[in-house]
């Protein structure tokens, strides 16, 4: 695992410092906020598979869309509480996780991305036809039961939902599987050369960001309290998760959530300025030329920074 | 049921316009172009401004579009694909945000409303007793004289052969003394130019609005998925049967089930035969 006191200090500071937001801000600010954390644990998730394994995914949203409508369709249509409607949506989730490794198992490289690109778009159709008593067709449902009321206790379960993930997700990755998936994104024959199931761990991988998929999906969508196919099956929704991952740093855990962050309070920033989708082409032109200047994101700017810096200075 | 099917061959001879430009840059740089929506979208509404706002002749409006066109190919080989050599993953996410990024520059310049194209040519013609626009008769029509142009001039002239060169073997082709980077910056004038063209057509049969360029996009994927990697043939024959497959649904099921076809067939494919039913065999 190779731990060390200071790794202990730094997540309790972190944690420390998400725990006092709620003194120092607005509640405007909070709600901004709660959304950077709801979205740092779809990059998390994303990351996990995409980050490590190299396999990119553009099905993130079909995963967490069907945690969220699980969950959704469960508590509204079928009034079971919610404490057995997440596990369910978790556990469904990670079954629609199987089905699309299923393919996955036999294709690399851009042609993964575009069955889970398929599989998205597909689902999105298919929600709109299938069953809309239960989905609620193209308006989707509202009117979803939520876990806690106001903006600050809303905050406090997503910040901790998110620093539990977080944690877990840095512990996983010092483990050796951990570093057997980032060998996958290095060299896949390699690995499977040097004796390990290559199988089984793109599997564990896929279930691992299906869980955090899931998770974070079912708590977002009691969070909100309605939910819609348009907003949860949409490139823009992708563009989001994926554009977090990679402006912050693929492959960190720390990386995901700072772009989030950086991301979503960039949003907020430029909603005076700009209003509507507009807003998307600042965004968009960031994010493109910081990842064609850094493609390991922002934290590795700040480390060649740092390393540069202390290198004139000693 | 002739209805249907003059409309599936109209709309079958689009497709396939629209998935060529697709077919040519996969071909080529083995790249998948996500922002290839784009071109469409910016076809479309250059075109709109041009012969719409602007009341210019439409032959303005659609040589326009085309220019457009070919310019943002010819920026983003020489501005995002070639300083990201070769690296896929990096060009195909980077070309999903430029993707994002061209929509959300036409929400502010054109606004967040649909727009209506007026039909290219006006008026509707009787065949076998179906009621045909014009409209789509020509987008047809014209979509069938640039395909053939291009087949004619991938097969004949010495930079199409080049391209054919480059799409089988750059080093090889590089050997025999033609320059793949040069090659591959024409390939992408030219898709540009064709989504340009064909955007134009699309946005008269649907509409102008800014998110218009996800459904071509995903035919695009579709068509040249099952068609295989450098085939016109094949990409012909697909265009063909996504096409038919959408009029059907559409006619016999339901029409939001238009696109779940085309979907199952892309994941089928994939699954089963990842290098397409017409594609030469690649070693991953």
């Amino acid at each position: 695992m190779n731990l060390r006191w200071y790794h202990a200090v730094l997540w309790l500071l972190f944690v420390a410092g998400l725990m006092l937001m709620p003194e120092l801000v607005s509640k405007g600010t909070l709600r901004t906020m709660i959304f950077a954390c709801y979205l740092s644990i779809f990059a998390i998730s994303w990351d996990i598979l995409s980050g490590r394994t190299g396999y990119i995914s553009f099905g993130h949203p079909f995963l967490i869309g069907i945690g969220a409508y699980t969950t959704a369709i469960l508590s509204k249509r079928f009034d079971v509480p919610v404490e057995v409607s997440i596990p369910i949506a978790v556990v469904m989730t990670m079954v629609a996780g199987l089905i699309v490794l299923l393919p996955a198992l036999r294709i690399k490289g851009s042609y993964f991305a575009l069955v889970t690109l398929a599989y998205m778009e597909l689902i999105y159709q298919l929600t709109q036809v299938v069953r809309p008593d239960l989905t609620g067709g193209t308006r989707g449902i509202s009117g979803i039961e939520t876990l806690t009321r106001g903006a600050v206790n809303g905050y406090y379960m997503a910040a901790s939902l998110m620093v539990v993930i977080a944690i877990a997700a840095w512990l996983l990755m010092r483990t050796r599987v951990g570093t057997a998936l980032w060998a996958i994104g290095m060299n896949e024959e390699s690995v499977r050369g040097s004796g390990l199931s290559t199988t089984r761990l793109k599997c564990f991988a896929f279930l691992a960001s299906a869980f955090v998929a899931g998770l974070g999906g079912a708590f977002y969508v009691h969070y909100l309290g309605s939910i819609a196919p348009r907003a949860l099956f949409d490139i823009n929704f992708l563009f989001t998760i994926l554009v977090a991952v990679l402006i912050g740093g693929a492959g960190t855990i720390v990386g995901p959530i700072f772009g989030a962050f950086f991301l979503v309070f960039l949003l907020e920033w430029l909603r005076p300025v700009l209003p509507g989708a507009e807003r998307y082409f600042v965004y968009g032109l960031i994010a493109l030329v910081i990842y064609m200047y850094q493609p390991k994101g922002i934290i590795k700017i700040v480390a060649d920074l740092g390393s540069r810096l202390r290198g004139n200075a000693s | 049921m002739i209805q249907t099917i003059i409309q599936g061959l109209l709309l079958s001879g689009l497709y396939a316009l629209i998935a060529m430009g697709f077919m040519l840059i996969f071909s080529i740089g083995r790249v998948l172009n996500l922002a290839y929506g784009a071109y469409l979208m910016v076809g479309g509404y250059v075109y709109f401004w041009l012969s719409q706002q602007l009341g210019l002749p439409q032959v303005v409006g659609m040589a326009g579009a085309v220019c457009v066109g070919v310019m943002m190919g010819l920026l983003k080989h020489l501005l995002i694909v070639r300083p990201l050599k070769g690296n896929h993953v990096a060009v195909e996410i980077s070309t999903l945000i430029l993707a994002v990024v061209v929509q959300a520059g036409v929400v502010l310049v054109f606004g967040d409303a649909s727009k209506i194209l007026l039909p290219i040519i006006p008026g509707v013609v009787n065949v076998y007793g179906a009621s045909v626009t014009y409209n789509i008769l020509a987008a047809s029509v014209i979509s069938w004289v640039i395909i053939i142009a291009l087949f004619v001039f991938v097969r004949r002239t010495y930079v199409g052969r080049a391209m054919q060169a480059v799409s089988m073997d750059q080093k090889g082709a590089a050997i025999s003394g033609i320059d793949p980077d040069r090659v591959n910056l024409i390939t992408w004038g030219i898709s540009g130019g064709l989504g340009a063209i064909g955007g134009v057509f699309f946005a008269s049969y649907t509409q102008l609005s800014p998110s218009m360029w996800v459904a071509p996009l995903i035919i695009s994927v579709a068509v040249v998925i099952v068609g295989g990697i450098g085939s016109i043939i094949g990409t012909l024959i697909v265009a063909h049967i996504v096409g038919f497959l959408e009029v059907f649904v559409v006619a016999l099921l339901a029409p939001e089930l238009r696109g779940v076809f085309t979907m199952l067939l892309i994941i089928g494919v994939l699954v089963l035969r990842p290098q397409g039913l017409f594609g030469r065999a690649e070693e991953a």
